[in-house]
């Protein structure tokens, strides 16, 4: 029973840690140039696509085609960026809203006609027979998954911290106003803001997609989950939408064990409670 | 004076249109026949009850409620359930799905509409995808991604007239036609009224509406509620026009499309998204030829229209009745 609860708990912790990075992705997105994308699902399901696309027709090797994919689907965000939500900046919620949704059917219907309806697999090169570690059976892919989400996490913690870009983007994120007055290029922060959480978005995409599978409709879930792991976090807080992550997955993970058709229920019911008795989100900025 | 005859001619060219309307109306179904085209005029009046709605709540209060179709369902489930297992007819099932998702609306307000903002966007589109979860694996009562089939239309029994029959198309026309008017014109009532001046404060100025008396959470509420209501009523009457319902109505594309009806159509009006209901409604169905492209090419019009024509179709219709007031004027 313990190995059970166990195995469940680091599904959950892998999944978790996926959500993670497709919510950083929004929730900078969101901090820093004020928007709720609607469209953060889809360039997740674009980050699978591509990634599939990449290494099944062009038979590029995994590794590099999810990097290639990851770096694609940020410059998509960027050309979005730089054509729609610059006119948008001193538009009303309602507007933006209602472009990122615009985005959304738009990138997923383009998905839809250029590879089909049906689910697709990435191939990738692991082993599908797990390995014990302790009391949990982990396959290769998930070990994978597991640690290039690490990794991320960590780099981009270092490029906040270190480098004078992630700097400004910190202060962007704390005192927009104040950013502009020292002289910080919004252009440029807005337009990096979206490719990088486009980017993050993608990555989540295709390292799920190589567990799972990818297809056009694979974003819908992705974004709502995202924003659940953003609300659970609080609005515009990095270190929230890393750890709110964990516990939607955790909390998933463990749900499947007792209700697998109600597992997709958990996060909205987590979001109402957060909403009823903290509703700043756990982890307020 | 030149004022007073330009008011009579205004009201004469207004009484022409709605006399030209109201006959265009009655007309319908023997210009359209009883095929596709009824039908989907029939469902242009289901989605304008709602469409309206939910301008009432985006439009006039100013609140992008991303979950407007939870209660479109909710109305349509509950006079379904009541029709399967207590015979209860539309007219039952109309009143009883509207105040439940009055109901519902209310609890969800009280405990989201404190703050308005991205966060109430955010839980409305997650409070729309638990109902659909919950249609979907509540088998019992819902049968899940079955649905739920065998909704008839009513019957209408007049005295010494015999009974009119609503399951044939033409009377279920007459039917939605007579409920979607005094739907809409119940909606576009309250928009002219106080209530209305309040939500549009609460929309333009929310510091400046409090301080003339307009309490903000209040008429947020009542927008929110009155706007719940209806789109119940509009669930029911699509719930007995379809014989069935599927949790497929909670899919947030359906809000959506709802939204789409309502900002293109234009914001801050009732009749703009009863017009965007009807062009909204028939547009992709004629798209179809185009089906796989139908999608790429609405998300790019709604991407085109955000930037271009933030008003709608509304918008666009005043600009050439301006420049048509201009070229009259200088004759």
């Amino acid at each position: 029973m313990v190995e059970l609860i166990a195995q469940f708990a680091v599904n959950g912790l892998i999944v978790g840690l996926n959500y993670s990075l497709t919510a950083i992705g929004l929730t900078m997105i969101f901090g820093i140039m004020n928007i709720a994308n609607f469209a953060h699902g889809q360039f997740y399901m674009l980050g699978g696509f591509f990634a599939y696309f990449l290494a099944q027709a062009l038979g590029l090797n995994y590794f590099v085609a999810l990097a290639v994919a990851v770096v694609a689907v940020a410059c998509v965000g960027w050309a979005f960026e730089r054509l729609v939500f610059t006119r948008l900046r001193r538009a009303t919620l309602l507007s933006s809203v209602l472009a990122t949704i615009g985005i959304g059917i738009l990138l997923e219907a383009l998905a839809h006609v250029v590879w089909g309806p049906q689910p697709e697999n990435i191939p990738a090169p692991f082993s599908p027979i797990a390995v014990e570690i302790g009391p949990v059976y982990l396959t290769e892919s998930r070990i994978f998954a597991f640690l290039t989400t690490i990794a991320t996490l960590v780099a981009l913690q270092l490029f906040l911290a270190r480098t004078r870009f992630g700097t400004a983007m910190r202060a962007a994120f704390q005192q927009q106003e104040a950013a502009l007055l020292v002289g910080i290029d919004v252009d440029r922060l807005h337009a990096f803001t979206f490719a990088l959480g486009a980017g993050l978005a993608a990555l989540g995409g295709a390292l799920l997609g190589t567990l799972f599978s990818v297809y056009p409709t694979m974003g819908d879930l992705a974004t709502l989950k995202a924003f659940i792991v953003v609300i659970l976090g609080g609005l515009g807080s990095i270190v929230g939408a890393t750890i709110g992550g964990l516990i939607l997955g955790v909390a998933e993970g463990l749900g499947t064990m007792v209700a697998s058709a109600w597992k997709d229920a958990v996060g909205f019911l987590l979001v109402i409670l957060i909403l009823l008795y903290k509703p700043d989100g756990l982890f307020k900025r | 004076m030149a004022s007073s005859s330009a008011d009579r001619g205004r009201s004469r060219l207004r009484l022409v249109a709605w006399a030209l309307g109201v006959a265009a109306a009655l007309a319908c179904p023997w210009v359209l026949g009883e095929g596709y085209h009824l039908h989907l005029v029939i469902m242009s009046l289901i989605f304008a009850i709602a469409a309206a709605s939910l301008g009432l709540i985006v439009g006039y209060a100013g609140l992008l409620s991303l979950g407007h179709t939870a209660f479109f369902g909710l109305g349509a489930y509950v006079s379904a359930l009541l029709f399967l297992h207590g015979g209860v007819p539309l007219w039952g099932g109309m009143l009883a799905g509207a105040t439940v998702a009055a109901a519902v609306a209310f609890l969800l307000g009280r405990a989201i509409l404190g703050v308005r903002g991205h966060r109430f966007v955010i839980v409305t589109v997650a409070f729309a995808e638990i109902m659909r979860l919950v249609a979907y694996n509540w088998v019992d009562v819902t049968r899940g991604p079955q649905g739920l089939p065998g909704i008839l239309a009513p019957t209408l029994a007049l005295p010494g007239l015999g009974a009119i029959d609503f399951a044939a198309k033409t009377n279920f026309y007459y039917l939605a036609l007579a409920v979607a008017f005094a739907c809409i014109a119940l909606l576009s009532r309250i928009a002219r009224s106080p209530l209305g001046w309040g939500f549009l404060a609460l929309r333009e100025n929310e510091q400046l509406g409090e301080s003339i008396g307009v309490g903000a959470f209040r008429h947020a509420m009542l927008a929110f509620v009155i706007g719940a209501f209806f789109a119940g009523i509009g669930g029911a009457l699509y719930a007995h026009y379809l014989n069935i319902v599927s949790p497929d109505v909670f899919f947030f594309s359906n809000t959506t499309m709802l939204l789409v009806m309502v900002v293109m159509g234009g914001l801050g009006t009732i009749v703009g998204p009863v017009v965007g209901a009807f062009v909204f409604t028939a547009l992709p169905e004629y798209l179809r030829v185009a089906s796989d492209y139908r999608l790429v090419f609405f998300g790019s019009l709604l991407i085109v229209a955000v930037l271009f024509f933030p008003r709608g179709l509304v918008e666009l219709g005043e600009r050439v009745a301006a420049a048509w007031r201009h070229f009259a004027g200088r004759r």
